[in-house]
């Protein structure tokens, strides 16, 4: 990779992209924590990985929208181009071997290349700031496989096509086509909303959060994986082209049976500091012991905010929590604004084995009052103590030059070093 | 491609002798869209010859070198090494293929690539200096492979075919690009290259270099072998046709195409 210049422009780049992340981040953290007078209230469900961390990251997922894809495709689609495929083919090595090679080496210099985030995490501590690691974990493992997805697909897009133009539109065709996904998703929610949620942004959302879950790494590893092999199926130049094409739908079709497969995996943990995927342990314990089937339809337009809030707050995590439970969400129109006259709209209506109930509550407590009246169980004593933020006044001295200048100039200076040492 | 068994080679038309063959082609056939590439065309190959691929432009040399290299899938047609068919492992470790017109990792400078091909390929270690001194490969150590002239990068490619450790060496053009004194060193170097267990099979449109390096020519016109044989050979089958003696061997050439 070091003689790649594409990835060295990415490398350089990281660093600014990382910088306007991080020190944006810390100023509005600082603000929030009670810099110019903000409520206490406020900075002390302050926690670093919403305020910091994942902004911070977040230019990782930029980078992997925007440049990962062309140093993968030149990686790829550069071999075809000059000619040095036509060679590599003869040594014997199977195509997935030789497109799994790439893969990981793809894969170290995209790690390579996240260094400035590392930097910003040392900025971070040294501020006085806290890091908790499981939730850099469930970071990295989202980006890892964001990244796997995206040189996947990169490395799919290189060798279907003759020209690594045609490459890199095809994959900004991909990526633009998810975005337009999760749009149409946010308006019509049902299916689409279920297919959105495997798109490589929708996927990184639950890692934000620090929630682990086993079908999303499934789904990536299945991506990933689907990629890899439609490339090393359009690698080989001497294959015909119709049986190119019928081992490519083979493919598609057993990742898609593979993908509906992992869908119904439930495993996933909840690793964030302060529990927020989860219900408090007594609320826990209550509702993973209601075996009856619960029903819940929330007459709730995909735009309405009150849907927003009682899917993160309560219905996510009573899903992760109860052992049969099933949302569904009606609507007819995608606003909901012409709906508020109809007499049903904004109900939340219950069915517990045929015990029924309908509220208008959607924070967390109504629902589950709710829940507890129908399954006949007490309400739970819940304790006032919950885990404290980490509100943090600081300035992020020292971010500017490192990422602005110093970065910038270290990483031009090595890509001199090594390609003046290649050549010597 | 089809699969022909060995013992059906022996009704196909303009089929070479087999005796010691070290690779055959039977019948190979490719077309692009309307166009006929190759229409069935056979050919032996012998170890420790150089075979010359002679035709115009667009006779169907290079899909032929591809299509046998296994780079370029044919419609119908067998290639066999030996008594057995051609599957990935045996093409791999019997034929290295030297395509014209590449400038394989651009990047790179030819002594990376040139050790890279011999630990990639496990080529012939003992025969690397010999190859770089034969093809004056020295001073163009250090220089990228896409900075190198037309004239360089082919010796660089001829360099890689004669460092493959594979016995036989499919060469597309080593001449195309060279200037006349480049063109004698390089037709010296294959020749000193050439071991009993190896063989060249070049296709070569320069008829005066081919006439100074081949033991044996198969012309090709419009996709189909219109003769096989010797220098020999041909003189006295063009003799035939222009009802006199050729005065050269393009004369030769251009009575038999």
């Amino acid at each position: 990779m070091v003689s790649s210049r594409s990835w060295w422009v990415m490398f350089a780049l990281m660093g600014p992209l990382v910088g306007v992340s991080f020190i944006n981040a810390v100023r509005s953290y600082a603000e929030a924590s009670g810099q110019g007078g903000t409520a206490a209230a406020l900075s002390d469900t302050l926690f670093p990985l919403d305020g910091v961390v994942a902004p911070t990251f977040s230019a990782y997922e930029i980078a992997a929208s925007f440049l990962l894809p062309f140093v993968a495709i030149r990686a790829v689609a550069g071999d075809r181009q000059s000619g040095a495929l036509k060679l590599e083919l003869q040594q014997g090595m199977p195509p997935i071997a030789m497109i799994g090679a790439k893969g990981f080496v793809l894969l170290l210099a995209w790690l390579l290349a996240g260094l400035p985030i590392a930097l910003a995490g040392v900025f971070w501590v040294s501020y006085g700031g806290s890091l908790y690691p499981p939730e850099l974990m469930s970071l990295l493992i989202g980006h890892v496989l964001n990244a796997g997805v995206v040189i996947a697909l990169a490395a799919a897009a290189a060798s279907l096509s003759e020209h690594p133009s045609t490459a890199a539109i095809l994959v900004l065709t991909f990526t633009v086509g998810t975005w337009v996904l999760s749009f149409v998703a946010a308006f019509q929610g049902g299916i689409w909303e279920q297919i959105a949620s495997y798109t490589p942004s929708e996927m990184l959302q639950a890692f934000r959060r620090g929630l682990i879950r086993l079908d999303l790494i499934i789904a990536g590893l299945i991506f990933i994986a689907a990629g890899f092999v439609l490339a090393a199926i359009w690698m080989r130049l001497g294959a015909p082209l119709r049986r190119k094409a019928v081992e490519s739908i083979a493919v598609l079709t057993v990742s898609a049976i593979l993908l509906i497969g992992a869908s119904f995996v439930r495993p996933n943990w909840d690793v964030s500091e302060n529990q927020r995927n989860s219900f408090s342990e007594s609320q826990t314990a209550i509702l993973s012991s209601i075996r009856t089937p619960l029903r819940i339809q929330a007459h709730l337009a995909p735009e309405d905010p009150r849907r927003f809030d009682l899917e993160q707050q309560t219905l996510s995590k009573l899903r992760r929590t109860m052992p049969d439970v099933t949302v569904a969400y009606v609507s007819q129109t995608s606003t909901g604004l012409f709906e508020q006259a109809n007499a049903n709209y904004g109900e939340i209506r219950y069915d517990l084995g045929g015990k029924k109930a309908v509220s208008q509550i959607t924070t967390p407590r109504g629902v589950l009052d709710t829940i507890y009246e129908l399954a006949g169980v007490p309400l739970p004593q819940e304790g006032s103590a919950s885990q404290p933020g980490h509100p943090l006044v600081a300035e992020p001295r020292g971010a500017f030059s490192l990422f602005y200048i110093v970065w910038p100039l270290a990483a031009f200076s090595l890509a001199l070093f090594f390609q003046r040492r290649r050549l010597t | 491609m089809q699969s022909i068994e060995p013992d059906e080679l022996e009704s196909f038309e303009n089929n070479a002798p087999l005796e010691n063959s070290i690779m055959s082609v039977a019948r190979l056939s490719k077309t692009y869209g309307r166009i006929r590439a190759l229409e069935k065309v056979s050919l032996s190959i012998r170890p420790g010859e150089i075979l010359g691929l002679i035709g115009p432009n667009g006779a169907g040399k290079t899909t032929l070198f591809e299509c046998v290299a296994g780079l370029e899938p044919a419609d119908e047609g067998a290639v066999l090494f030996g008594t057995s068919g051609a599957n990935g492992r045996h093409r791999s470790s019997t034929l290295f293929y030297v395509p014209d017109g590449i400038a394989p990792w651009p990047d790179q400078p030819v002594r990376w690539v040139l050790e890279f091909s011999l630990g990639y390929f496990g080529g012939r270690q003992s025969s690397y200096s010999a190859v770089v001194d034969d093809l004056a490969l020295a001073p163009l150590m250090r220089v990228p492979v896409g900075a190198l002239s037309k004239g360089q990068r082919k010796r660089v490619l001829l360099a890689l075919g004669l460092l493959a450790p594979q016995p036989v060496l499919l060469i597309d053009e080593p001449f195309e690009g060279l200037d006349l004194r480049q063109s004698r060193d390089a037709v010296i170097a294959l020749r000193r290259h050439l071991t009993p267990d190896r063989t060249f099979f070049l296709s070569i449109h320069q008829i005066a270099a081919a006439a100074k390096i081949c033991d044996r020519f198969l012309l090709l016109s419009e996709g189909r072998v219109v003769e096989e044989g010797n220098l020999e050979d041909l003189t006295v089958l063009a003799g035939e046709r222009l009802r006199r003696e050729p005065s050269d061997f393009e004369e030769v050439f251009l009575a038999l195409t």
